[in-house]
């Protein structure tokens, strides 16, 4: 904390927490986590915020087999003061009560909801205390994050239970938008309710797609193996989460990792935000019906996917980030590869651009739709471009640096458009960015090792944040070491997991045709946020329905066993 | 011989439109770096569809009837077509009017089809639809008027010929303009193909159909977008000039291909508009073929 900025923020808080334990991490971006009593919960979550402090995300954990206690951290990012804060407190077991920082933070909304299924906490005063993450049939009273769960149980499905959707608005009808429906590229549910063709609200039912990501990795795989399964949590950002994942177990382990290794981290992350913002282009393309923008968007990406094939063995989902480092060196011939393809794809992606900036057409379909202000952005604690196309100036790789980022010269595109149209030009301009840091990279590469050795097993219970910036925003990962060579408790919260929280504002008085490009224009990633909760809930007793059965149920003319 | 065109006009449109088509395909491929499909694929999607279960997810019959009353709507308009200026045996006992009736009653049973299909998607698609029947109709019959007035009678061939007599005057400057604006609402392409929006509602008012009387919907399609290509050029640019019919007619129809060639350019290069934004630019549409008709009725 040499920066002056930062040691004034940090004395702010330690005189405003005098009376909490203080314990700072300085291996990483600055991090002070502050161990306070839950009934100080509100008040200290409101005096960061009063300081500027970002909501990032709520951790809950089961403490009960060591202390009998519940765990809950809430996370927050001094963007300005590059320091992150949390906010560490407990519950015993018998009583896992907190107060909700919901009402004052909206987008704890999630967090707190989630711990209400995973592990049974409660939250006094949270304003929809709905079923987030858990399945409709998954039975009452069984918390699946609990240590006493097991990874594998398949209970019983509840009888007789199903989502029910917020009331729709009075007036309106309801036009369903999942589970399956083209504009949304994997299973989530809208309940989007219009009058007319202009939407007045929306209800949205998603963690369709369960796959238990972190239960399976505190109890069944060990540290190693998990950058490889963080990698699968979403097919575009992989590379991020193996990142952010890595860098906290490093930051729990106090590893430093060779140089060069953190320069090729940074040229995998560059690469696959350029990859991650033309796929967007074409996808936003595709969304207003303009699908010569998709298929110019996506001939260029092709040149990405060939050379990522070439660095790493794979089109995407390229395995390159291990904990200590990386896995494959990127030899001369290689970096003159990269060199070559980056240069193209720049002049290509030069041409759509002049085309895009130019198109009246594609105005009309995007400026002043998705309109939310700079404040409201703020008070709900969205990142990445859809935050910077609103005049919010964050960016992890500027604010906290990681990997090699403190080295880079890069511009942060900020617009204050605040609507689809400012979001497709910053992450158009970041993509450029992400060329420039490519190259820099490229020239700046130090010569050395690509991988460190984890000499000391590492130290259990030790928390550790990790914040990278994704194509898509910030993701946020926070680890718990354990005791069993692999984490005690990992929690996940992609970009995508703040901005969707957001996205019945941006709805709210638009037409219902704009919903696609306004849900698109976040560049959401169901995947992202579907991470937590137990696989199936299917009942062995389910019997197998035939054909005929299926056609006259989907006929509506009832279907009898 | 003039029933003999009447079967000519129906194999025409009905065996031509599915290459035109296919025309489309290439030419928006071409702008987009692909290859595209083969010419002929449309026709391979209809016999696929043909081949396939007929679906009856509704289960009423304005539900079933709709894509046959469709497809024969809009072949019983391009019957009475004097194609190439020639009259046939339907054209002189039918006139503008009937002409307006079919292509409407086609839109009408698309809408039929949709809202008896009872699906939320169906429905915005067929409100979507008849805001644009609504408004894009008037636009076909002011052309049809703009010849009436000019010829003073209904009779169709004297009406299409009508304009290619008089020369190009304000109104029909006016009116070609308009045409020509009108043309991808008329086909329901890029940026007007609203009422299908794939990515919003799936398909609009076709979403339920499936199969045969998807091909019917298709075919229905795909006729109506020739009859509307195919209208600027007989209006307009009617090529009748060599006096041998069938060199004119394949004169006729060479220009229409390049009106798809058109088309085919303007929807790969335009996203589509929402239907407030299609609504206003409508109107202007509607007003500025009323002013045509006005000049024309001024004598311009």
């Amino acid at each position: 904390m040499g920066d002056p900025m930062t040691k004034d923020l940090a004395n702010r808080i330690e005189t405003r927490f005098r009376d909490a334990a203080v314990h700072v991490d300085r291996n990483g971006p600055p991090t002070v986590f502050l161990d306070i009593e839950r009934t100080g919960l509100r008040a200290a979550a409101n005096a960061l915020i009063a300081e500027g402090a970002r909501y990032q995300v709520g951790v809950g954990y089961d403490n009960l087999a060591r202390n009998g206690s519940f765990g809950l951290v809430h996370a927050f990012s001094f963007d300005r003061g590059g320091l992150l804060v949390c906010l560490r407190t407990s519950a015993p077991g018998s009583d896992p009560v907190f107060d909700s920082i919901t009402p004052d933070i909206p987008n704890a909304g999630w967090s707190e909801r989630e711990y209400i299924d995973l592990l049974g906490l409660r939250f006094a005063g949270h304003p929809k205390p709905k079923r987030l993450i858990l399945a409709d049939d998954w039975p009452a009273g069984i918390h699946p994050l609990r240590k006493d769960v097991p990874h594998d149980l398949v209970p019983p499905a509840a009888e007789d239970v199903a989502y029910r959707l917020d009331e729709a608005p009075p007036g309106t009808t309801t036009i369903p938008v999942g589970p399956f429906h083209p504009s949304l590229h994997e299973p989530a549910h809208f309940a989007v309710f219009v009058d007319g063709e202009t939407i007045k609200g929306c209800d949205y039912r998603g963690f369709m797609t369960h796959r238990g990501i972190e239960k399976l990795c505190t109890t069944q795989v060990s540290y190693n193996e998990v950058p490889f399964i963080a990698e699968r949590i979403c097919g575009i950002c992989g590379s991020v989460h193996a990142t952010a994942y890595s860098q906290a177990i490093e930051r729990a382990a106090g590893l430093a990792i060779p140089r060069r290794a953190e320069f090729i981290r940074t040229l995998m992350l560059e690469i696959e935000r350029i990859h991650s913002h033309l796929l967007w282009l074409g996808v936003a393309g595709h969304l207003i019906g303009f699908d010569t923008v998709f298929m110019q968007a996506w001939r260029v990406r092709e040149r990405i996917m060939w050379l990522c094939e070439k660095i790493t063995g794979n089109r995407k989902t390229y395995g390159m980030i291990l904990i200590g480092g990386v896995r494959r060196d990127i030899p001369p011939e290689l970096a003159a590869e990269i060199r070559r393809t980056v240069d193209q794809v720049e002049s290509e992606l030069s041409v759509i651009r002049k085309a895009i900036e130019k198109d009246t057409a594609i105005h009309k379909r995007t400026k002043g739709v998705g309109t939310i202000t700079r404040d409201e952005t703020v008070l709900w604690s969205l990142v990445g471009p859809v935050a910077r196309a609103r005049g919010v100036d964050i960016d992890t790789r500027r604010d906290h640096p990681y990997a090699a980022y403190d080295e880079m010269e890069f511009e942060v595109p900020v617009l204050d458009g605040c609507d689809v149209w400012s979001t497709l030009v910053v992450r158009l301009l970041e993509t450029f960015e992400s060329i420039r840091i490519v190259r820099q990279v490229l020239d700046r590469m130090p010569a050395g090792a690509i991988l460190a050795e984890c000499a000391d097993p590492i130290p259990p219970l030790r928390h550790a944040i990790s914040a990278v910036e994704a194509p898509r925003g910030e993701a946020v990962h926070y680890v718990i070491t354990g005791e069993e060579n692999r984490p005690d408790r990992w929690r996940v919260r992609a970009p995508t997991y703040p901005n969707l929280q957001g996205v019945p504002l941006m709805l709210l008085d638009e037409q219902f045709a704009d919903f696609p490009i306004i849900l698109g224009s976040i560049d959401p990633c169901f995947s992202c946020t579907d991470r937590v909760a137990v696989v199936n809930a299917r009942t062995g007793a389910a019997s197998v329905m035939t054909k005929n059965e299926l056609t006259a149920l989907s006929r509506g003319r009832g279907w009898r066993p | 011989m003039s029933y003999a065109l009447v079967l000519l006009n129906v194999l025409l449109f009905a065996l031509l439109a599915p290459f035109f088509e296919g025309v489309i395909r290439r030419v928006t491929a071409r702008v987009q770096s692909r290859k595209g499909p083969p010419l002929l694929q449309p026709y391979f999607d209809v016999l696929k569809l043909l081949g396939k279960e007929n679906l009856d997810s509704a289960g009423t019959w304005p539900f079933r009837i709709a894509p046959v009353l469709a497809l024969a709507s809009v072949l019983a308009a391009v019957a009475l077509l004097p194609l190439a200026g020639k009259p046939n045996a339907l054209s002189a006992r039918t006139d503008a009017i009937s002409l307006v009736y079919l292509l409407t009653l086609g839109g009408v049973a698309v809408l039929l089809g949709a809202l008896s299909s009872r699906n939320t998607y169906a429905l915005i698609g067929a409100s979507r639809e008849m805001i644009t029947m609504i408004l894009i109709e008037p636009i076909l019959a002011m052309v049809l008027l703009l010849g009436v007035l000019e010829a003073r009678s209904l009779d169709l061939a004297a009406v299409l010929a009508a304009r290619a007599d008089a020369g190009w005057t304000v109104s029909t400057a006016l009116m070609a303009a308009v045409s020509l604006l009108a043309l991808q609402a008329f086909v329901a392409r890029q940026p007007f193909d609203i009422p299908e929006a794939e990515v919003e509602i799936l398909g609009g008012p076709m979403i339920e159909f499936g199969g045969p009387n998807l091909a019917l919907f298709k075919s229905y399609s795909m006729i109506k977008q020739m009859f509307y290509a195919y209208l600027p050029v007989a209006v307009f640019v009617p090529l009748t000039g060599t006096g041998v019919f069938a060199l004119d007619l394949a004169a006729q129809i060479a220009a229409t291909g390049l009106v798809f060639v058109l088309i085919g350019l303007l929807a790969s290069t335009n996203p589509r508009f929402r239907i407030d934004q299609a609504i206003r630019y409508y109107a202007v549409l509607v007003l500025v073929s009323f002013g045509a008709i006005g000049s024309a009725l001024c004598g311009y």
